[in-house]
């Protein structure tokens, strides 16, 4: 007998609403149906009506955990466009950043994996260590989330010296608390027992469904947009690129635990290395029609970005595409042949956000089917 | 023995990481993007702030020709400050705005 | 007499009014202690109070598939099953308040009777998660009870009763069972087992709150989610006075330096240990799932059971 279980669009399990529709034989996975767009919120349209310089802040709101980079790979993007580079200090100012937001998404991703397993301690106590990210952040650019750092032509605001002790200090206890976490997942019997085998994909699977960031390093893809199209500072550091061989959950934790100590490796470094100078430039933002393409190695994998410019002093297209909308691809995949207690850890474990994947999608609410409007239906629709 | 059960004692005895928050409040650093306020005997009137702020929260009362901050629509970005020429507009670091009525 | 004393003792002490108010203690201050094995203070004792007097003043919302008697008499079956083993644990005394031959098995049979409750409020609640929740309360209560009369028939066993008060005497003039080397794996196995009765981690499968929402209470809102959660909590003070009476000793008066404590102060002593002792037990762990939960007590918690049992009936 087969029943549905429906996650979603309201579930403990979903920090955002989505919907998955699961077939359920008894406690086992026969099918499942996803569906999205509850969160869709037009902002890719409201680009193009805004000016370069304002459309920082609506980008910004894209993604609040990864918020920075979004806003970095957009600067570039029309960096590119209009032809000029920023200043050397506020690239590194933008690692430093990009870096804590590494760290703090990734721990807050640790949280609520352990929330999903049902360990609430370690929940309480990742997101403990995590608000010591957020105070680093808060002294750095203002504010614990949305830095508004990034502007075009640089960043707005400075690494004061200062800070630079409180910084180090805060990356130590870091370290360390990261290492004590390593450990228990390396030892600690339940979660090995709720985390290994479960959710697998394998290389092969990762290579078809195109999975990127920490999801396809987890399954022995060797992929980094850091290293293998380096931006901003990150060919002058040294950082390693972690992958695993499982591909299981317990593997996309590692990798992200052990991502949080590289990304400590590499702030470390560009605090250390920063050179002085001016953090921005003033940058005419009369761009001539030119086209620029940007990516990007978010928290959660590959961010990417297609600006068009027209000669006014706002876009005429910005498109962008978040490391969830990648990794989708690859989620029925591993739920199959898993049960119900896999749902919630397999979701998260490709640590999605609905809020930036989200898509217009056309539903017959009659019959359920989805289709699609060609450009010309989609005109005549909109007038 | 479970790996993490000698930290959950020891946390027994430690400090809370947390604080009661209405009674016992943590002062934000310095530096800080909280509410923006208007210095109406600073501002000069030249209307920069309005056409740089992003969410346009910044409108002009009709009287004395200032600017004066709509807080719903802020987004706390810091534009205004950091354009305006007369330093009228400071970041300052409240940040509770809900109010009992 | 006879008659007025029963009602005063099921509805007053140690019946429903004393169960409660000890039950929604306990409950809290287990809330308090696991905020601060958490390190953060976590909500006060008397949190539990609050909530359940907020849900009982609540509206109370049933969905239209669940409108069925079950689904509104299981809480307070539930509830009343739990009042009753109340009676016949010892608490103030050796001699519970209700006396009968084997009362032992009148209590195995009797704190079944939440969980049966529970799961029947989750099947006709017409809820996905509540029919899923109850089927893995189903395999988990075939996990759990197993060992639990197990556990229960060694200390029987070595004593030779069925009967609690024997048991508690018993142990007055011979010492805790659980001191007994013999009846050590018992006693722990029975803790195993207490885990999962309590639906606590890492056996709180049938209520996996980000797997299944809330298991069989998904549907529950109003007053009958607070009758829900008192039946709980005068659970969790049920078992824990059973276990403290059958492994410690149960409730018993000293004189300390001339000072006469009386054995009420036992139970609330003994019975908070245990309390604390499964908070810590599920702040140190995961939830298992439900296959991993079924072989953990059919081979691990068995097996400590049974080689007690072995060890009572040949070692003399
Ligand atoms: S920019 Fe400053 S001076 Fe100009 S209108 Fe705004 S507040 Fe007044
Ligand atoms: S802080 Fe930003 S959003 Fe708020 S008024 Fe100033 S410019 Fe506008």
């Amino acid at each position: 007998m087969t029943f549905i279980v429906p996650i979603g669009p309201q579930h403990p399990a979903l920090k955002e609403p989505a919907f998955f529709r699961f077939e359920v034989k008894g406690e086992e996975i026969a099918d499942v149906d996803i569906r999205f767009g509850y969160v869709h919120r037009g902002i890719e349209e409201a680009l193009q009506r805004r000016d370069y310089k304002h459309d920082v802040y609506l980008i910004e709101r894209i993604c609040g955990i990864c918020n920075v980079v979004h806003t970095t790979t957009y600067c570039q993007a029309i960096e590119q466009l209009a032809g000029v580079e920023p200043p050397e200090r506020a690239k590194y100012i933008r690692v430093i950043i990009l870096e804590l937001e590494r760290i703090h998404s990734h721990l807050l991703w640790l949280g609520i994996a352990a929330h999903q397993i049902g360990f609430n301690t370690l929940f309480m106590l990742a997101w403990r260590d995590r608000e010591r990210v957020m105070d680093l952040r808060e002294i750095i650019s203002g504010n614990r989330v949305t830095s508004a750092t990034n502007t075009i032509g640089g960043v707005r605001r400075d690494v004061k010296p200062e800070h630079v002790p409180t910084i180090l200090r805060g990356l130590d206890e870091l370290e360390h608390s990261t290492k004590y976490y390593i450990d228990l997942f390396n030892s600690d019997r339940t979660i090995l027992a709720r985390c290994t085998n479960v959710g697998i994909l394998t290389k092969d699977d990762a290579r078809k469904f195109c999975a990127v960031g920490p999801l396809a390093r987890a399954s022995g893809v060797d992929t980094d947009i850091r290293r293998d199209h380096p931006y901003a500072i990150y060919d002058k550091l040294s950082f390693n690129v972690i992958t695993e061989r499982e591909g299981d959950v317990w593997a996309k934790s590692m990798v992200r635990l052990r991502e949080i100590l590289e990304a400590i490796h590499i702030v470390r470094q560009a605090v250390k290395e920063m050179p002085i100078g001016p953090i921005r430039i003033k940058v005419n933002l009369e761009i001539p029609r030119n086209e620029a393409i940007e990516r990007t190695e978010a928290p959660r994998g590959e961010l990417f970005y297609y600006a068009l410019s027209n000669g006014t002093d706002s876009p005429e297209r910005v498109h962008v595409r978040t490391p969830t909308c990648a990794n989708f691809a690859s989620i029925k995949r591993m739920f199959l042949g898993g049960t119900v207690a896999e749902i919630p850890i397999v979701i998260w474990s490709i640590d999605p956000c609905f809020a930036c994947n989200d898509r217009v999608a056309l539903v017959d609410s009659h019959t359920g089917k989805t289709f699609n409007l060609s450009l010309k239906e989609l005109r005549k629709w909109r007038h | 023995m479970p790996r993490i059960l000698p930290q959950v004692l020891r946390n027994l005895l430690r400090k809370p990481a947390t604080v009661k928050y209405p009674q016992v409040r943590v002062e934000p650093p310095k530096g800080y993007r909280g509410r923006p306020v208007v210095d109406p005997e600073r501002c000069i009137s030249c209307w920069l702030c309005i056409r740089t702020c992003p969410a346009r929260a910044i409108t002009i009362s009709k009287e004395t020709k200032k600017p004066s901050i709509w807080l719903g629509r802020c987004i706390f970005c810091g534009e205004c400050a950091e354009v305006c020429p007369a330093r009228a507009i400071t970041m300052t670091k409240e940040f509770e705005f809900t109010t009992l009525r | 007499m006879e008659v007025l004393s029963f009602i005063l003792g099921s509805l007053v002490f140690p019946g429903l009014l004393f169960a409660s108010l000890i039950g929604l203690l306990y409950i809290g201050i287990d809330r308090k202690v696991t905020g601060h094995m958490q390190n953060r203070i976590g909500p006060p004792i008397w949190q539990e109070f609050l909530d359940v007097g907020k849900l009982l003043s609540k509206e109370d919302i049933t969905p239209g598939a669940a409108q069925s008697p079950i689904f509104t008499a299981a809480p307070l079956v539930a509830l009343g099953a739990a009042v009753t083993v109340m009676l016949l644990i010892p608490v103030s005394s050796p001699q519970p308040t209700l006396t009968m031959v084997a009362d032992l098995i009148v209590i195995i049979y009797l704190l079944n009777i939440p969980a049966i409750c529970m799961m029947l409020g989750g099947y006709s609640s017409g809820s996905p998660f509540g029919a899923t929740g109850a089927g893995r309360h189903v395999a988990q209560l075939f996990g759990y009870e197993f060992v639990f009369i197990i556990a229960i028939l060694v200390a029987v066993v070595r004593v030779g009763s069925l009967g609690l008060p024997t048991i508690v005497n018993y142990q007055a003039q011979q010492g805790w069972l659980i001191l007994d080397w013999r009846l050590l794996p018992a006693a722990i196995a029975a803790l195993v087992a207490i885990q999962g009765k309590l639906l606590r981690v890492p056996f709180d499968i049938p209520e996996a709150e980000s797997e299944i929402v809330h298991g069989s209470l998904t549907e529950y809102s109003g007053p009958k989610l607070a009758i829900w959660r008192l039946a709980y909590d005068v659970e969790t003070i049920v078992v824990a006075g059973l276990f403290a009476a059958l492994f410690l000793g149960g409730p018993t008066a000293y004189v300390i330096g001339g000072v006469q404590i009386p054995s009420i102060v036992d139970f609330l002593i003994k019975t908070l240990a245990i309390v604390l002792l499964t908070t810590t037990l599920r702040n140190i762990m995961a939830r298992l799932r439900i296959d991993q939960a079924l072989k953990f007590y059919w081979t691990s918690a068995t097996l400590l059971a049974i080689i007690s049992l072995v060890l009572v009936l040949v070692v003399p």
